[in-house]
């Protein structure tokens, strides 16, 4: 199914928010498995673990995978689940990829640190082609590999720099329906958009806290109408593209309390009155998040690191035909 | 240059930074003793450390995880002087994490004296009185007009500024009443959502507007009033100094001594007093006076080095933590078994300092600590230590080996004694013999293995437990 021709933009209001400091400990990416299921990948210092999780914020319960042995990661960056419930995640103090099912046991796990094709060293961002193959972020070498599920290496391209295909530690990757490459290159303040192959395709964003502008940006992902989600992670915050790089809007956070942070705070008097003794607006705003996983139903997820939760918000949008969107034009107009 | 020059900036390194590799060391040696002290005093000289990457890779709220990210910026900051004076404001304006309870908060007063710490006296006395940390730890959020607390006018005059003898119990009265209200505005709780920082608040309701008198001096005063006069004080410029002297030079009694024991170097003390006060309290032109200083360039090692400082001095000489790399953390426990647990002084006075860092048990944990760093030679500092080694000859006899060894990793100064030891404990092996290909068959030479032990003899030695 092809993109739409136009979109009629209804809105993007908060939908909901996940966890809470003790059972969603520093999320930095998550995953969707079967029936609802999330898999949210908690990392700190001397830290890993999944935490199975609902979609209607119910705990499903977690499995450490901290340490260097076969099967565990010291430094995981992304997550992500295959129809299985496999879980791929990267580790870039490793430098490998480990590959685990959803109850934690050790399927298969490659990898070698270095410079050379094929080699790893600090991967992060990984995202799934159509075909199954991996992309994968090799951040400190500043370029993309693909690599087939068990590791076999496929290509890649970019070296360190900042002009075209060129990276400055590059983080978050996506790749949309049609196999193009969106990633999120950090310390150039933008993100590039390749063919499959890796040819050069656009690059938007530059320094700044501006509309467009990037702080660091670290997580990137694609929706199924071409929009391009971006964690500004710097200035603590996602901004929406359109399919062609254009700023559409922001999202800071609107979090309210989780059903399982109201049930926990039901049980603490002190500071449930210190919490009415403080200035709450803040609670709302995105802290250090640094990825974005948008659901085929058109809701975002946004891991709030700092704050120990995720931020769900969902898409309005009605697809237009071109009797109901008009062709492209360069000038504004007052006439309407 | 010299090798008494290059033992002298080693010198200036261990005190005013954290030490330094040894590459790092002849870069510094190449510029001149003078230009090295402008670099640390001007940290505008020189780059900020990259805070992205510090950021990126060093996350955490809970105090092991940031003391680790310290530590990291020890090791790696351009500006090592900047990281100093931090660790000094934390060690004299002590707040611990133990009462204050908010990691963030402690952070943030960690990232206030990185800021201030060289700035002015009146900047840093301000600033730190309008710090919830410390409005915490001393209780001045409980000061308040008709209720005061005295906890923390007692203390910025006891502890912080002028020490004791040099002011009346009414003086510490009227103090803290000319900071109450200062306070901070309550912040989000930790549950259910983390850490938010405290900012300070100004309560004129609780604040006591009238007429007090404080040294002499008689107004409606508020908190920074009290300040203005406190940075006037002859007492003070000596009180500080003395601080600086204890810290940057050589080891004093603990602090609570000072108003019954003089300074072991009096004229030292006045020397940096006066640039104080012809100053103004500018931090910078104190620590350009200390460093310049015949007194100082004739304190090395002095001092015991503090855990925090044994520590990184001994990550540098093995040349790990260089990048990120998992694992910071550890040290801040290492520290922590050595008495020095950051973000947590055990007091407000601090750490008690020099002999006092030194019992059986930490001095266990200080060698042990070390002699398993420098025990792993895969490590890049001990390569380049060994691949030092080799460029002075095939064969080393065992006096070539010890002192080689002893000026590449300081320079560390030995006893006679010590030094006659080593040797003759090289000797039992006869000439440091180095094969013409290196290791063979994967295996290690003879040669590292000995270099090894070398090294670990040193970094067990009275002698290197000194700054």
């Amino acid at each position: 199914m092809g993109r739409p021709y136009g979109l009629l933009r209804a809105g993007f209001p908060f939908h909901k928010t996940l966890g809470m400091r003790r059972l969603t400990n520093y999320p930095i990416d998550l995953a969707f498995g079967k029936e609802d299921r999330l898999f949210i990948l908690c990392r700190n210092e001397g830290t890993a673990l999944i935490r199975k999780y609902s979609t209607e914020d119910a705990d499903l319960g977690s499995f450490g995978i901290y340490g260097e042995e076969p099967g565990q990661v010291t430094w995981p960056v992304t997550i992500l689940a295959d129809a299985d419930e496999n879980l791929y995640l990267t580790d870039e103090a490793l430098h490998r990829v480990t590959i685990i099912d959803n109850e934690g046991e050790l399927i298969d796990s490659w990898g070698e640190e270095g410079s050379g094709p094929g080699q790893l060293n600090g991967p992060s961002g990984m995202s799934f082609d159509a075909d199954g193959n991996l992309y994968v972020v090799d951040t400190l070498n500043h370029r993309v590999q693909k690599f087939t599920r068990e590791g076999g290496f496929l290509g890649g391209w970019g070296s360190h720099g900042c002009g075209k295909s060129e990276f400055n530690m590059p983080w978050g990757i996506a790749v949309d329906e049609v196999g193009d490459v969106y990633v999120a290159d950090w310390r150039n303040d933008r993100v590039q958009k390749f063919g499959a192959d890796g040819e050069f395709k656009m690059a938007f964003g530059e320094s700044g806290c501006g509309d467009g502008q990037f702080n660091r940006p670290s997580g990137v992902d694609v929706d199924k109408h071409g929009d391009i989600y971006v964690v500004d992670r710097g200035n603590n915050r996602v901004q929406l593209f359109n399919e062609e790089g254009r700023y559409v809007q922001q999202f800071i956070g609107d979090a309210t309390l989780s059903t399982v942070a109201i049930s926990y705070m039901m049980t603490n008097a002190y500071p449930n009155r210190l919490r009415d003794m403080a200035k709450l607006e803040i609670q709302k705003l995105l802290r250090w998040p640094q990825s974005v996983i948008v659901s085929e139903d058109g809701l975002m997820y946004v891991p709030d690191t700092g704050s120990y939760r995720v931020q769900v918000y969902r898409k309005e949008a009605v697809e237009l035909n071109e009797l109901q969107f008009a062709p492209p034009r360069r000038a504004p107009a007052l006439n309407i | 240059m010299a090798d008494e020059d290059l033992g002298l900036i080693a010198h200036l390194l261990r005190r005013a930074g954290f030490g330094a590799s040894r590459e790092e060391l002849e870069a510094y040696a190449a510029k001149g003793y003078d230009e090295v002290v402008e670099d640390l005093v001007d940290e505008e000289r020189c780059p900020p450390i990259d805070e992205d990457i510090i950021k990126r890779y060093f996350g955490g709220q809970w105090p092991d995880f940031q003391s680790g990210a310290w530590i990291y910026r020890m090791l790696n900051s351009p500006r090592p002087l900047e990281e100093k004076m931090a660790l000094f404001c934390h060690h004299v304006f002590a707040t611990g994490f133990a009462k204050v309870a908010h990691a963030l908060a402690m952070n943030d007063q960690i990232d206030l004296f990185r800021r201030i710490g060289m700035s002015n006296i009146r900047e840093i006395l301000l600033e730190l009185s309008m710090n919830p940390a410390m409005i915490n730890w001393l209780d001045n959020n409980e000061n308040i007009k008709g209720e005061p607390n005295e906890n923390y006018g007692r203390e910025l005059l006891e502890l912080f500024s002028m020490g004791v003898g040099n002011y009346t119990e009414d003086d510490i009265k009227n103090c803290a009443l000319a900071f109450t209200g200062w306070t901070y505005a309550q912040p989000v709780p930790l549950y259910p959502h983390g850490y938010y920082s405290p900012e300070f608040l100004f309560r004129p309701e609780d604040h006591d507007f009238g007429e007090k008198t404080f040294l002499g001096h008689t107004g409606n005063f508020n908190g920074d009033d009290i300040i203005d006069i406190i940075v006037e004080q002859p007492a003070t410029a000596r009180f500080i100094s003395r601080h600086l002297y204890n810290f940057f030079v050589a080891d004093e009694p603990q602090v609570p001594s000072w108003n019954v024991t003089p300074p072991q170097d009096p004229e030292a003390i006045e020397t940096l007093a006066d640039a104080f006060m012809e100053s103004n309290g500018d931090m910078r032109h104190v620590l350009r006076t200390l460093f310049k200083s015949d007194f100082f360039k004739a304190a090395r090692f002095k001092r015991v080095k503090s855990p925090a400082e044994l520590i990184t001095g001994v990550l540098k000489l093995v040349g790990t933590y260089r990048t990120p790399t998992p694992g910071m953390p550890q040290y801040h426990r290492a520290a922590t078994l050595m008495g020095q647990e950051l973000f947590n002084p055990p007091t407000v006075e601090g750490w008690h300092t020099g002999q006092e860092w030194i019992d059986g048990g930490m001095l266990t944990e200080r060698i042990n600590f070390a002699v398993d760093e420098v025990g792993d030679a895969s490590k890049p500092g001990i390569q380049a230590l060994i691949k030092r080694l080799r460029t002075v000859g095939d064969s080393l006899t065992p006096e070539q080996f010890v002192d080689t060894c002893l000026d590449l990793a300081g320079p560390v100064n030995l006893e006679d004694k010590t030094r006659a030891d080593l040797i003759r404990f090289a000797q039992s092996g006869g000439d440091l013999v180095f094969s013409s290909n290196g290791s063979a068959n994967g295996q290690t030479e003879e040669s590292t293995d000995r270099i090894i032990l070398m090294l670990q003899l040193i970094v067990a030695s009275r002698e290197y437990q000194f700054a």
